[in-house]
């Protein structure tokens, strides 16, 4: 049983139960969202879902890998391409709905990347894998179909990234308060990093490259939740916390603003 | 020859150019939310600078003005405006009974009057956005 198999398995679960913790307090918190928001944050909440439940059979799988049973490994790591194939779904569907505000149409065009998912899938299950290679870090497999490696690239990866980072600059070159441009711009970043590094993750044959992955993953789903949940000495730091005049009145009642209105002489 | 040709074209270009009178009363109002109630944030003085600015190198009549402005102004209302503010700053100028045309300082004001409304647009467009982000 390998250390660095152990930690890779930890860092996993991590992931999983943030996730799943984040898409949690999401939809606990749905009523509080406007009904604008709502399609958007449905998304978000199938996303984080999606991202949960590729990493809880990568955690077995690493487990499977550390204790030597090849066999649930594999299972595993097909089962884990189920939930991985489709997470740029809802991913377009919440960029292309904050941008164009078209329910109808971001779901048919989200629904094209069902399509893709499903090609990824067929030709990878279709063509199979090589593997596992178990190194001290962890299990890797090869993809063995350049097609589903390509529809992987091209439809899940580029695509999907192109459409964050242009949803990220159409933010950041507007002049909009500080508190506005955190709560907006930091839960893309997030993504983006959660989304990327999967992809790096599920794609690379390096075996310490796979683990700093899955450390970013586990970075980026922590950013994600300090983005909506910022803790209150952050908010201090950034100088974005919202303030309420109520705990600005002075105790005895009397305002500032009456004392100077009554020197203006008029 | 081609300068009539192309005076006529932009005449005919001019006359397509409506006012969206409700899309004008939305950005005043939006500039009013933000304070500045003259200028871009007065819907009188943006109706009449668009109909100035439309017929630009052409009298615009009076009634004309009115055609939009009626449903919210009284005549008296626009008359004093014309007069106080287009007239004294030199934005229009009066060239017969009832009928003005406006100056290069009026395009200069028009042009602004065009970039408020871009500016309203892209605001909300960004607010849209904003508020579709859960």
């Amino acid at each position: 049983m390998s250390a660095g198999i152990l930690l890779n398995a930890t860092i996993c679960f991590a992931i999983t139960i943030s996730s799943f913790a984040f898409a949690w307090v999401l939809a606990r918190d749905g009523s509080e969202h406007n009904d604008k928001s709502k399609p958007a944050l449905w998304s978000l909440i199938v996303l984080w879902v999606l991202v949960g439940l590729t990493y809880l059979p990568t955690t077995v799988r690493m487990i499977a890998a550390s204790i030597g049973n090849q066999q649930l490994d594999l299972l595993m790591y097909y089962i884990a391409a189920v939930p991985f194939s489709f997470v740029s779904v809802p991913l377009v569907f919440f960029i292309l709905y904050v941008i164009i505000g078209d329910q109808r149409i971001s779901g048919y065009i989200s629904a094209l990347f069902v399509l893709f998912g499903a090609a990824y899938l067929a030709f990878f299950y279709s063509s199979g894998v090589i593997g596992p290679t178990i190194t001290p870090l962890t299990s890797l497999f090869t993809i063995n179909s350049d097609i589903a490696i390509n529809i992987y690239l091209i439809g899940l990866f580029v695509i999907p990234t192109a459409m964050i980072i242009g949803l990220l600059f159409l933010i950041l070159l507007q002049r909009m308060p500080k508190r506005l441009r955190y709560r907006t711009a930091l839960p893309l970043v997030a993504i983006s990093f959660v989304f990327d590094f999967m992809l790096t993750d599920m794609i690379t044959l390096e075996d310490t490259m796979q683990l700093a992955a899955r450390i970013f993953v586990l970075i980026g789903t922590v950013q994600a939740f300090l983005a909506y949940f910022p803790p209150m000495n952050l908010q201090e730091k950034l100088g974005i916390q919202k303030y309420e005049s109520s705990l600005y009145e002075k105790d005895d009642g009397t305002d500032f603003d009456d004392d100077e209105e009554a020197d203006i002489n008029v | 020859m081609m300068g009539q040709t192309l005076m006529m074209m932009k005449r005919l270009i001019s006359m397509y150019e409506d006012i969206d009178v409700m899309l004008e009363q939305q950005v005043a109002e939006f500039y009013q939310s933000l304070g500045i109630h003259q200028g871009p944030g007065d819907i009188q003085y943006r109706l009449i600078l668009k109909v100035l600015g439309k017929n630009e190198g052409r009298i615009t009549e009076f009634s004309e003005i009115r055609e939009y402005t009626d449903r919210l102004a009284d005549k008296g209302s626009i008359g004093s405006k014309m007069k106080t503010i287009f007239q004294l700053e030199g934005l229009a100028e009066k060239v017969k009974r009832g009928g003005y045309i406006i100056t290069d300082k009026g395009i200069t004001a028009s042009n602004f009057l065009k970039d408020t409304t871009a500016f309203y647009k892209k605001n909300k467009r960004m607010g849209e956005i904003i508020e579709r982000m859960p």
